[in-house]
């Protein structure tokens, strides 16, 4: 019930009509941008940090790449992240720890960022995940008709339990063969477990496959803060405009000094399948 | 001796001569009483015995008059002697009786339908200007007559639309039947169906609305000025009756359109007694796209149903129901529908030939569901609100000068603000419900409607609302109220069934007042305070049927609104053209509004995200209405202003309200061509919703965010459209029963494609596929509806 738009239009039972419009939009000034994750598995943490840019610029947006960050722990450790150690073309503006660690379940993180003489903080807590028992897979008919990529319409099927007890949030990231992938453009795969019982059989997963891909879906824990962003941001990202729903505005976030973005601790579960016909 | 009893004697004459003037003063007054008599009766429409609501009743000679109650009763009190008494009514010929009254009498009048006669320039004698003369301003009420010669989309006449074309009003837009009135929001506007409250009046989004034209005796729109018997609301309330049923003859009538069609029965039980009205309504898109395959179904269908019974001239007694409901399918997997039903028994009753009371008993109760069928994430959500209410309201016509109206009002009523429930075995869903809430809403009024003198006429009076929200029901504390993010609970304070959790009291004057300038123009003055403890959770412009109401209760507080207006009114050449021009300030305290980012769907902790602050609205509305002639119509035009301040929202900086337009233009017109041909057009025209735009955007992860500033910063591009229709009315001297009529229009001629919504995207191409490295966005604008053509055959016998 998150997004009434696209069912409403649906609805109405005519074909809404769209056209593309040039909005003539005042600048306004840059924000810092920050991007932050630390996990329990080596070599998932990493910092980045870029700039706003106006609404109609091309391009990959300015990297920051002269920031200080340094992420610690409440049990008095700390780790430096450098920028883009290893020189990578595309990793500008990526901060990754100088010496590799993992996050342990429990522990709050706080990172600080500082960006042009000014600070920027943010805390999380890392909670736990649950196991994804395993994975299973089947032709979905309805994608099979009509696929709207290729030959790819085998969904696979996420069996777990849901810890009746506690109150979970949960963030899913899916791939075909090690690429990242969702299936419209502005999907985020969250959750949070209260209309949800113990026995999760066979959740479909919302990307398709064919025959011969690696499927790999990674279950992440999120903070109710970390809940909160993600839910403002897939809001924001399928907005219509304030129409049947709340006027667009800016994720909330962890970050302080008028940031924008999320600084994430997530535990993290992964299952891999092998799709075969 | 004899002197002093001659003294005693004198002294007793002497004070009997003092007692004397005081008796005969006594008895004049008694005797003047005496003089006086009461004339009441029933005015009703002689063509199916149909009582007639707001009918003048002027004796010239007194300068004095009346109007016909909700129930077509009228009463007036006056000296002894013989008197022209006039009857007037728009859509009906002017009446005038002579009556000798020498006691109480009781005159039962029927007019006769002007629609009938059709000729040249009518030009009625002595006229009564109502609306200059009526004290009652910031009100409108519909001429059905005269809006069945205007274009109607898909040939379906509907009240709604009709009423967003009135100054003050505007629409909130195509895809919904809500409207907003003087700078108000959708949800605060009370919509009656013969007393009982309608949740959500529209059909379809908005194509239709649950107002069944053929079956509306009267439809009034009261925008400020608000009497002392209605509220519950803050900007308006629309009361629409419901015709009784014709009590002389059998009739069918109906009509059959592109996309609805609706048949109506009526006709007496027993003859000039008791009568009965039945009308259904359904529209079958959904069975053409049935028949072609289609699996996508939508439909919806009304049910109006009432008996009446004259018991005596001084009992009678009505019982109406209404039935209407959405339906959606896709694909026999997902679905949703919604509906209001409501149910009225009313019973008026004479104590006397000048006290008037009716007691009514009111159910009405709206829900919605939405279900989706699936093997693993199978669920069903549904949500209600039912109310019932007792009403009881008294009106004594003291004399001509005094109408005293009053009464009491209790309402009970249940939210039942969303269940979900899994539907298959399997299903990973599990139940969950949202806590019922329940409240008791007693009113009582009093108020009177005085003339002082030929030039001025008052109406003052007062509402005392005591709301109550009860149990069974646990509230629970929180370490920080507003906090949306972090919510702790700190305590949870269960109240048994009906356990007082808040009660709120509060007092809502009520003030109007006439002066007449000179014959034909007058100046109008009111001034309202009404107050809201229905809340609707609802966070966008338009509201969805999806939405929520919350009493008021521990953490949210009655809304609460002053409003002031004032109006010069003139009528031209004869009452021919009405003319008026108002000015209204509305203030809002407590206005109900939410955090940035509010979860409203479904949230156990639905009042943290509660945000009440102000609002403000002020404007001009201008009006000139041509009521006679070949060529009728009006003109309309309002300029107004609408902002909110709320701490929490916008970062607590004031901000255009979602429902603002600065300018706003309504024309109407139709023209009688011949017996034949009826021409209509509408011309609406406004200014650009405002809407809220990125200033800029960033990355984060594989996703372009759009950077937000400041709430409703922007305008969508303006809104407007013409529409024109052709009607082919029946010959008139045709001896045939049955009677057609055609109705030929065209939605939005020129094709204008009016903003719907402007929402952003990543590029993409017309097929939904991205365009280029996937970080560049565009704007897009939906709009609805381009140039719709429709046909609709109307029948009668």
């Amino acid at each position: 019930m998150k997004n009434i738009f696209p069912i409403v239009l649906i609805a109405v039972g005519l074909s809404a009509c769209e056209k593309t419009v040039y909005l003539d939009l005042a600048q306004n000034d840059s924000k810092i941008i920050i991007e932050g994750q630390v996990t329990n598995h080596t070599g998932y943490q990493y910092v980045k940090i870029s700039r706003s840019v106006g609404f109609y610029e091309t391009g990959e947006s300015p990297r920051v790449h002269d920031a200080i960050v340094i992420v610690s722990d409440d049990s008095g450790n700390e780790f430096e992240f450098v920028h883009n150690p290893r020189g990578h073309a595309d990793s500008s503006g990526f901060y990754l720890p100088l010496n590799a660690f993992e996050g342990t379940i429990g522990r709050t993180y706080k990172l600080s960022a500082t960006v042009d003489g000014q600070l920027y903080e943010a805390e999380d807590k890392m909670f736990s995940v649950t196991t994804i028992d395993s994975l299973a897979y089947r032709i979905n008919d309805d994608e099979a008709e009509d696929p709207k990529d290729g030959n790819k319409f085998y969904e696979v099927l996420i069996y777990a339990i849901e810890p009746q007890g506690t109150t979970d949030y949960y963030l899913f990231k899916f791939y075909r063969n090690d690429s990242l992938k969702v299936y419209n453009d502005t999907d985020i795969y969250y959750a949070d477990d209260e209309v949800l019982g113990e026995q999760i059989d066979g959740v479909p997963s919302p990307i398709y496959y064919e025959p011969g891909d690696t499927a790999r879906v990674e279950a992440y824990s999120l903070s109710r803060n970390g809940f909160v962003f993600f839910n403002d941001l897939q809001t924001l990202l399928t907005s219509d405009g304030g129409l049947f729903s709340q006027p667009p505005s800016n994720s909330r976030t962890n970050l302080s000094n008028g940031a924008l973005g999320y600084f994430q601790a997530s535990a993290m579960d992964t299952k891999e399948i092998v799709i075969k016909e | 001796m004899r002197v002093s009893c001659l003294n005693q004697e004198a002294t007793r004459y002497q004070m009997i001569k003092k007692i004397l003037p005081v008796l005969f003063t006594f008895l004049q007054l008694t005797g003047t009483a005496q003089d006086k008599v009461t004339l009441n009766g029933y005015v009703k429409d002689s063509s199916n015995g149909e009582e007639l609501i707001g009918v003048t009743v002027y004796l010239p000679e007194l300068k004095a008059g009346t109007v016909t109650n909700s129930y077509g009763f009228y009463s007036i009190t006056l000296p002894k002697g013989t008197y022209d008494v006039q009857f007037s009514y728009v859509g009906y010929s002017f009446q005038t009786i002579k009556v000798e009254l020498s006691q109480d009498v009781v005159k039962n009048v029927e007019l006769v339908t002007e629609a009938t006669v059709i000729q040249e320039v009518v030009i009625m004698d002595e006229r009564i200007d109502e609306n200059v003369v009526s004290l009652q301003m910031s009100k409108n009420t519909l001429d059905l007559n005269r809006v069945r010669k205007l274009p109607a989309l898909f040939g379906e006449v509907d009240i709604i639309k009709n009423i967003q074309m009135l100054p003050g009003v505007i629409t909130a837009g195509e895809g919904t039947s809500s409207f907003y009135v003087r700078g108000g929001s959708a949800d605060q506007n009370l919509i009656l169906i013969d007393e009982a409250p309608i949740y959500d009046p529209s059909h379809l989004f908005g194509l239709f609305s649950v107002f069944n034209a053929d079956v509306i005796k009267d439809s009034e729109l009261y925008k400020g000025g608000i009497p002392a018997r209605f509220g519950g609301r803050l900007s308006s309330i629309l009361e629409v009756r419901t015709k009784d049923g014709n009590n002389k003859r059998f009739g069918v009538s109906g009509g059959i359109g592109s996309m609805a069609s609706r048949v109506m029965v009526e006709g007496p039980i027993q003859k000039d007694k008791s009568s009965f009205i039945v009308s259904a309504r359904r529209s079958y898109v959904d069975l053409f796209m049935k028949a072609a395959g289609q699996e996508n179904l939508v439909h919806f269908y009304d049910i109006n149903a009432k008996i009446n019974w004259k018991h005596n001239n001084n009992n009678r007694f009505f019982v109406a129901f209404y039935s209407g409901r959405d339906v959606f399918n896709f694909s026999d997997e997902f679905g949703f529908a919604w509906g209001n039903n409501t149910a009225t028994f009313r019973w008026n009753h004479l104590f006397s030939e000048r006290l008037f009371s009716n007691t009514s008993v009111i159910a009405s109760s709206f829900d919605y569901k939405l279900e989706l069928k699936d093997p693993v994430q199978g669920f069903k959500w549904t949500s209600n609100l039912q109310e019932l209410s007792l009403k009881y309201d008294l009106a004594y016509f003291i004399n001509t000068k005094n109408q005293l109206s009053f009464g009491y009002h209790l309402t009970g009523r249940r939210f039942s603000p969303g269940k979900i429930a899994p539907n298959t075995e399997g299903s990973i869903f599990t139940n969950v419900e949202l806590q019922h809430m329940y409240a008791l809403d007693h009113a009582l009024y009093i108020s009177n409607e005085q003339r002082i003198n030929d030039k001025i006429m008052l109406d003052y009076g007062v509402r005392l609302s005591v709301f109550q929200n009860v149990g069974t029901s646990d509230v629970y504390r929180y370490e920080d109220p507003r906090d949306n993010i972090q919510i702790e609970r700190t305590d949870t304070i269960h109240y048994d069934a009906w356990e007082n959790i808040k009660t709120y009291v509060n007092v809502e004057p009520r003030l109007a007042a006439r002066y007449m300038i000179s014959e034909g123009q007058s100046v109008k003055l009111s001034y309202n305070r009404m107050v809201q403890n229905t809340h609707l959770i609802a966070a966008g412009t338009v509201p969805v049927p999806f939405n929520t109401w919350n009493p008021s209760g521990y953490y949210l507080k009655p809304q609460v609104a002053d409003q002031v207006a004032v109006g010069y009114f003139r009528n031209f050449k004869d009452n021919v053209y009405e003319l008026s021009a108002e000015v209204y300030y509305k203030d809002v305290k407590n206005v109900t509004d939410f955090a940035d980012n509010a979860e409203i769907f479904f949230n156990q902790d639905l009042s943290t995200e509660f945000r009440q602050g102000n609002s403000k609205s002020y404007g001009i509305e201008l009006m000139i209405i041509k009521t006679e002639g070949r060529l009728t119509g009006s003109v309309g035009y309002t300029l107004s202003k609408a902002t909110r301040q709320v701490d929490g929202v916008n970062l607590g900086r004031e901000f255009v309200a979602n429902y603002d337009r600065r300018n706003v233009v309504n024309i109407q017109a139709a023209y009688d061509l011949n017996d034949k041909w009826t021409f209509g057009a509408n011309f609406t025209y406004s200014t650009g919703r405002p809407t809220t735009l990125p200033t800029g955007k960033y990355e984060y992860q594989n996703y372009n965010p759009d950077v937000i500033t400041e709430r409703n910063g922007y305008r969508l591009p303006a809104f407007h459209r013409l529409d024109v229709s052709a009607t082919l009315n029946p010959r008139k001297n045709s001896s045939r029963k049955w009677k057609g009529q055609w109705v030929f229009s065209i939605y939005n001629v020129y094709n204008r494609q009016n903003p719907f919504t402007i929402y952003t995207r990543t590029t993409k191409n017309d097929d939904g596929d991205i365009i280029g490295d996937g970080k560049t966005k565009e704007a897009r604008m939906v709009y609805l509806f381009p140039i719709l053509p429709s046909v609709t055959y109307n029948f009668k016998f």
